[in-house]
C-alpha cells in the first residue's frame, strides 16, 4: 500500500517537472512580453499623464472611477458586443460551408477555389481599407452604382450613424472568415477518411453524414472558432480605424479604438491605460466563462 | 494610420498667440546651452538626428540640405529619419519618455510646443535667430508663432496656409454665378446650383478637421477672434453666440443638401471629396491653401485654368472685423531639443533647410514658405496671398490651439453637428465641459 | 424516388451559385487593387477606382522596385521565419502537457494564457518601447522578434491544445509501453499528430506578421531596419496620398504570401489532412 501510494506521488511530482520544462519557455515569453506590460497599464491607470511629461500626479483610482461612470466607454463595449455576435453568426457558418465544401474535393476547380477563398485573409488591413471606402462612395462607388441601377438613390453607408457599423462588421467578415476555413479544413483532417467511406457504404447520403456524423465530430473546432472569433472581436481595432475612426461621432466606436484615441490623440495616457485594463479584465471574464459553459458537459 | 487625426497646420496671430501664452502656466524652460561646449570640444564627428514628415520630392529636399550642411561642416555627421506624419506626435512622445529625443525635431506649434517648453525639452533660440537679424527673413507674425515666454524655441520652414474657397470656374460659368462675397451671396449661389443637381459644396468629413473649418471661419465671421480665444482661456464660453450660430448655420446648410451626399463617411486623404469637385460633380471646396499642390498632383484643372479662389464671405450682419482669415503662417516648425550636445550646430542644420537652394526647390513644388521676399509663381497661390496680406489677423486652427484632449471633444463634437445627431447647443454644452476639464487641473 | 432526384439537381445549382458568388466576392477587390497599381493618380481621381486602367502603366512598379523595397522584403522574410519557428515550437512544447496531463495548476496556466489573448496590442507599445531601448535592441529587426512571438502565442496554444486533446489516448499509452518517455513522446507521437493544426497556425500566423504594421512602427526607425508593412509609409503625405504607389507597395509585399500559398498549399493541406489517424 505504502509503496503504491509513494509510486503514485512520485508520478505526480515527474509530471510537474515534465511540465514546468514543457511551459516554461512560452511562460517566459508571455510573462516578459505580455505580463509586464499589463501590470505597467494598471500602474499607470491610476495616474493623471499625458504620456510625455516627467511628473506624473498619482490620482489613485479616480480613472477607474471614471471609466464605470464614461458613457462613450460602455457604448464601445455594447458595439463590441455586436461585433462579436454577428461575427460569430456570419464567419461560423460561412466558414464551415466553404470548408465543407473543399473537403475531400480533388478537381481543378476546387484548387482555385482554395487559393481565391483565401485572398481576403492575406489582403493587409490598409488596402482593405482603401477598395472599401472607394466601393461605398456614395457619389462614385459601386454600391450606388447597383442602386442606381436598380431606380434607387444614393447609398450612403458609413456616412450614416445607424449603418456604419453593420457595414463594417460585413467586411470585416469578409476578411476572416478565410481563417475559419481553414480552420474547419483541418478540423475535417482529424476525422478520418475511413469513417466517411464506412458511412457511404452504410447507405447514407452527403446530407445525412454532415449532421450526423462529421458535424458532431467538429464539435471541438467549432466550440474554439467560437471562442477565437469572440476574443477577435471584443479586442478588434484594424478596420474601423482604418475606415471610419469611430465615426461618425461615436457610432463605431470599439473600446480598441477608444483606448487608442484616448492614448495617442488626446494624450490622456493615465485614462487609456484604465480602458485597457478594463478591457483585458471584461474580455478575459467573457473569454473563460463562455469557455466554461461550452466545455461545462465534458468536466 | 491612414487618418490625419492630427490636422498638421498652425496658426497663430499675435493676438491669438498671446492669449495661448496667458492661458497655460508657464514655468521657465531649462537652459542646455551650457551642455553644447563640452561636447563640441572632443575631435570625433558630432552626431546629430533630425526628424521630419516630409514625402516624395520634399523629403529628397530636406536630404539634400542636411548633405549640403555636411559638406560644409565636415565635423558633423546628420542622421535625416524620415516619420510618417499620422504616427509623428506618438513617436516623439515615446522617444522623450526613453530619452532618445532626436536633435532636431518639429512640431506643429501650438499647445503641443508650449508644453514641451514647460516640460524643458525645448532649447532657446533667440540668441541664434538674433544673430545677424536672421529671423528678420521670416514673415514677423510666423516667427510670432514660435515665440513662447518673450523668447525664441523654433524656426518655421514648411507652408504658409490660408483656408479659403477653391472653386470649378467651368461650373460658375455655366449657371452665370459670381464669386460671392457675402454669406447672404454664397447661400444664393448654393440655392442655384442645388436647384440644378450639383452639390455645393465637396467635404469628406470622416476627417474631421475638414466640416471643422466650416464652424471656424462662421464663429469668427460672426464674432471675431475674440470668442474663440476667451473661451480657450477659460475666460469666455464655448456656449457664447458665436458659436450658436457656426453650429445652426452648418445645421441648416446640411438641411438645405448643400453638402455632398454621405459627407460624414467620406476620407479627405484619399481624395473623395477632390474626386467630386474635379469632376464637376461639386463647385466648392473649402481647404487650405496646400490645396493648390492637390490639384497639381492629381487633376487637370491648372492647366485647363479652371481652379479659382475667392475668401470665406462676409457677415453683412456682424459688427466684428470680416477681414480675418483661418490659416498657418508656417507648419513644422523646428525646434533642437534641450538633451542635444550642440545647439549651434543643431541650429545651423536647421538653417540649411531654407538656404536658397532648398527654397528655389520648395517654390518649383507650388510650396509657400514663410520668408518675407517670397513671391509665388501660380496665379492661384498670389491671390490667396494676397487675401492673407489683407487679414488684421489669422485664426489658429482650434484643434492645434487646444490642447490635444479638448481638440479632440471638437473635432468629434463637430462631426456631430454636422451629422445632425447633435444640436449645436448640446455640443457647445460638451466642449465648455471639456475646457473646464482641462483647465481645473 | 423522381422527386428527391430533381430536389438534389435543384441544390446542385443553389450549391453552384453561391460558390461562384462567394468566388467573385473574393477575387473582385484582388482584381481593383492590380488595376489600381496600374494607374497615376490623375487617373484614379478623374476615372474613380473601378475603371479599367486607360493604358498599361508600369511606373508605379519601376518606382518601387528602385526604393528599398528589397531590403525591406529581406527584412521580413527573416523576422517571419525566425518567429514562426520559435513560435510553433514554444506553443507546440505549452499545448502538450495542457492537453494531456492532469496537474494541479494545469487549469489557472491555461485560463492565464487565454486571458493573455484578450490583451489590445497598443496598450503594450509603451513598455515595449521602453524595453527595446533599454535592452539595445532598439531599431533592429530583432526587436520585433519577442513581440510576434508573444502576441500571437496564447491564440497558437489555444488552437494547438484543442487539436492535441483529439489524438486518442491510447497511442500514447502504446508508446509508453513501448519505453518512450513523456519527451520522447512528445517528438514522436504528438508533435506529428499535430500537424493539422501546425499547419493551420503557420498559415494564420505566417500572415499576421507579414502584414504586422503597429510593432514594426514603433520598434525600428531606419528604413534598412524596417519590414515591409512599412513602406507605405514614403507615400503617405501631410495633406494627401498618392493611392497608385500605395496599393503598389502593398500589392507587391502581399504577392510573396500569395505565391507561396499556392505553391505550399497542398503540403499544408497535405499536412492537415495528415491528421486522420489510421487504424
Amino acid at each position: 500500500m505504502n509503496n503504491a501510494k509513494s509510486m503514485v506521488a512520485r508520478n505526480k511530482r515527474e509530471i510537474a517537472t515534465a511540465a514546468a520544462v514543457f511551459l516554461a519557455p512560452a511562460l517566459i515569453v508571455i510573462a516578459v512580453f505580455i505580463i509586464y506590460p499589463i501590470i505597467q497599464s494598471f500602474i499607470t491607470s491610476t495616474y493623471d499623464w499625458n504620456g510625455y511629461s516627467a511628473g506624473k500626479a498619482f490620482v489613485g483610482l479616480k480613472n477607474w472611477a471614471a471609466l464605470m461612470k464614461d458613457k462613450e466607454f460602455w457604448h464601445a463595449f455594447k458595439n463590441n458586443i455586436l461585433v462579436m455576435v454577428l461575427s460569430i453568426v456570419l464567419q461560423m457558418p460561412i466558414g464551415l460551408a466553404l470548408a465543407t465544401y473543399l473537403n475531400n474535393r480533388k478537381g481543378r476547380g476546387s484548387q482555385v477555389c482554395k487559393v481565391i477563398w483565401f485572398l481576403p485573409m492575406l489582403m493587409s488591413s490598409v488596402a482593405i481599407g482603401y477598395l472599401f471606402r472607394y466601393a461605398l462612395d456614395p457619389s462614385t462607388g459601386f454600391v450606388t452604382a447597383i442602386s442606381k441601377m436598380l431606380g434607387g438613390g444614393k447609398v450612403d453607408l458609413l456616412g450614416n450613424p445607424s449603418y456604419v457599423l453593420i457595414t463594417v462588421i460585413f467586411i470585416i467578415a469578409w476578411q476572416f472568415t478565410p481563417f475559419y476555413m481553414v480552420y474547419y479544413m483541418a478540423g475535417y483532417g482529424g476525422i478520418s477518411g475511413d469513417i466517411h467511406e464506412a458511412a457511404m457504404i452504410d447507405g447514407a447520403t452527403e446530407n445525412q453524414y454532415f449532421w450526423n456524423i462529421a458535424l458532431p465530430l467538429l464539435k471541438p473546432s467549432i466550440k474554439s472558432a467560437i471562442v477565437l472569433s469572440m476574443v477577435g472581436s471584443l479586442k478588434y481595432f484594424d478596420l474601423v480605424y482604418v475606415m471610419t475612426g469611430g465615426g461618425p461621432g461615436n457610432s463605431s466606436e470599439l473600446m480598441a479604438t477608444y483606448m487608442y484615441s484616448q492614448a495617442f490623440e488626446s494624450y490622456r495616457m493615465g485614462y487609456a491605460s484604465a480602458v485597457a485594463s478594463g478591457m483585458f479584465i471584461l474580455i478575459s471574464i467573457i473569454a473563460i466563462v463562455t469557455m466554461r459553459l461550452l466545455n461545462g458537459k465534458e468536466d | 494610420m491612414t487618418k490625419k487625426k492630427v490636422l498638421p497646420v498652425i496658426l497663430a496671430a499675435a493676438m491669438a498667440l498671446s492669449m495661448t501664452a496667458c492661458g497655460s502656466s508657464s514655468k521657465p524652460a531649462e537652459s542646455a546651452d551650457a551642455k553644447a561646449e563640452g561636447a563640441a570640444a572632443s575631435g570625433d564627428k558630432i552626431d546629430l538626428t533630425l526628424w521630419h514628415i516630409q514625402t516624395g520630392a520634399t523629403a529628397e529636399i530636406v536630404q539634400q540640405s542636411a548633405e549640403r550642411f555636411m559638406a560644409d561642416n565636415p565635423q558633423y555627421n546628420v542622421t535625416v529619419v524620415q516619420k510618417q506624419n499620422d504616427s509623428y506626435k506618438t513617436d516623439l512622445s515615446l522617444a522623450i519618455n526613453a530619452g532618445t529625443m532626436p536633435d532636431v525635431f518639429l512640431t506643429w506649434g501650438g499647445q503641443t510646443l508650449y508644453d514641451y517648453i514647460d516640460e524643458g525639452l525645448v532649447c532657446d533660440l533667440t540668441e541664434y535667430m538674433n544673430a545677424d537679424n536672421y529671423k528678420d527673413n521670416y514673415l514677423d507674425a510666423a516667427v510670432e508663432q514660435c515665440t513662447y515666454n518673450d523668447s525664441i524655441y523654433a524656426v518655421p520652414i514648411e507652408n504658409v496656409s490660408v483656408a479659403g474657397f477653391f472653386y470649378n470656374k467651368e461650373v460658375f460659368e455655366q449657371y452665370n454665378l459670381e464669386e460671392p462675397k457675402t454669406i447672404a451671396e454664397l447661400e444664393k449661389v448654393c440655392d442655384t446650383l442645388v436647384e440644378n443637381g450639383i452639390s455645393p459644396f465637396a467635404l469628406a468629413n470622416a476627417t474631421k478637421w475638414t466640416g471643422s473649418m466650416y464652424y471656424q471661419y462662421l464663429a469668427t465671421r460672426f464674432g471675431g477672434l475674440e470668442p474663440f480665444a476667451a473661451a480657450a482661456a477659460g475666460d469666455g464660453s464655448f456656449e457664447d453666440e458665436a458659436f450658436v450660430y457656426a453650429g445652426e448655420k452648418i445645421q441648416e446648410w446640411v438641411e438645405k443638401g448643400y453638402f455632398c451626399e454621405g459627407f460624414n463617411g467620406m476620407d479627405d486623404d484619399s481624395g473623395q471629396a477632390r474626386m467630386l469637385f474635379f469632376n464637376g460633380d461639386a463647385a466648392m471646396d473649402l481647404m487650405g491653401s496646400w490645396f493648390v499642390s492637390n490639384v497639381a498632383d492629381e487633376s487637370t484643372m491648372l492647366e485647363d485654368d479652371t481652379l479659382g479662389f475667392f475668401p470665406f464671405p462676409e457677415l453683412e450682419t456682424s459688427d466684428a472685423n470680416q477681414t480675418y482669415t483661418l490659416g498657418t503662417l508656417g507648419d513644422n516648425l523646428y525646434s533642437v531639443s534641450a538633451k542635444c550636445a550642440d545647439t549651434e550646430g543643431a541650429f545651423k542644420l536647421i538653417t540649411y533647410l531654407l538656404d536658397d537652394e532648398a527654397v528655389a526647390a520648395r517654390k518649383a513644388q507650388g510650396k509657400i514658405i514663410p520668408l518675407k521676399d517670397f513671391e509665388a509663381d501660380n496665379d492661384v497661390v498670389n491671390e490667396i496671398l494676397d487675401t492673407l496680406g489683407g487679414a488684421a489677423g489669422v485664426q489658429l486652427w482650434y484643434d492645434q490651439y487646444l490642447p490635444s484632449e479638448v481638440a479632440e471633444v471638437h473635432k468629434s463634437t463637430s462631426q456631430e453637428i454636422f451629422g445632425l445627431t447633435k444640436t449645436p447647443q448640446d455640443a457647445n454644452a460638451e466642449m465648455q465641459k471639456a475646457i473646464d476639464t482641462y483647465l481645473g487641473k | 424516388m423522381a422527386g428527391t432526384k430533381k430536389g438534389f439537381k435543384l441544390s446542385s445549382v443553389i450549391i453552384g451559385i453561391l460558390v461562384a458568388f462567394w468566388f467573385a466576392v473574393c477575387l473582385v477587390p484582388f482584381v481593383f487593387m492590380l488595376m489600381c497599381t496600374l494607374k497615376t493618380q490623375k487617373e484614379i481621381m478623374k476615372f474613380g477606382v473601378f475603371s479599367l486602367p486607360q493604358s498599361f502603366f508600369l511606373d508605379n512598379y519601376i518606382e518601387v522596385f528602385s526604393g528599398n523595397i528589397w531590403r525591406y522584403f529581406f527584412n521580413s522574410v527573416i523576422v517571419m521565419i525566425v518567429s514562426l519557428v520559435l513560435l510553433l515550437l514554444f506553443s507546440a512544447f505549452a499545448a502538450y502537457p495542457l492537453s494531456r496531463w492532469k496537474f494541479r495548476l494545469n487549469k489557472p496556466i491555461y485560463a492565464l494564457i487565454v486571458a493573455c489573448m484578450s490583451v489590445p496590442i497598443h496598450v503594450t507599445l509603451l513598455p515595449l518601447f521602453m524595453m527595446t531601448i533599454k535592452t539595445g535592441l532598439y531599431d533592429s529587426i530583432w526587436a520585433l522578434i519577442g513581440p510576434y512571438v508573444a502576441f500571437n502565442l496564447p491564440i497558437s496554444v489555444f488552437i494547438l491544445t484543442t487539436f492535441m486533446a483529439g489524438v486518442p489516448k491510447d497511442l500514447e499509452e502504446a508508446a509508453g509501453i513501448d519505453g518512450c518517455g513523456r519527451y520522447g513522446i512528445f517528438w514522436k507521437i504528438m508533435l506529428p499528430l499535430a500537424k493539422p493544426g501546425l499547419s493551420t497556425l503557420l498559415i494564420y500566423n505566417g500572415v499576421n506578421i507579414w502584414n504586422e504594421f503597429s510593432f514594426a512602427l514603433t520598434l525600428t526607425q531606419t528604413s534598412v531596419n524596417r519590414t515591409l508593412p512599412l513602406a507605405v509609409n514614403e507615400f503617405q503625405g501631410q495633406y494627401a496620398m498618392n493611392i497608385p504607389m500605395i496599393m503598389t507597395v502593398l500589392f507587391v509585399s502581399i504577392l510573396p504570401m500569395v505565391l507561396v500559398y499556392i505553391f505550399a498549399k497542398d503540403k499544408l493541406i497535405e499536412g492537415m489532412m495528415a491528421g486522420a489517424v489510421k487504424g
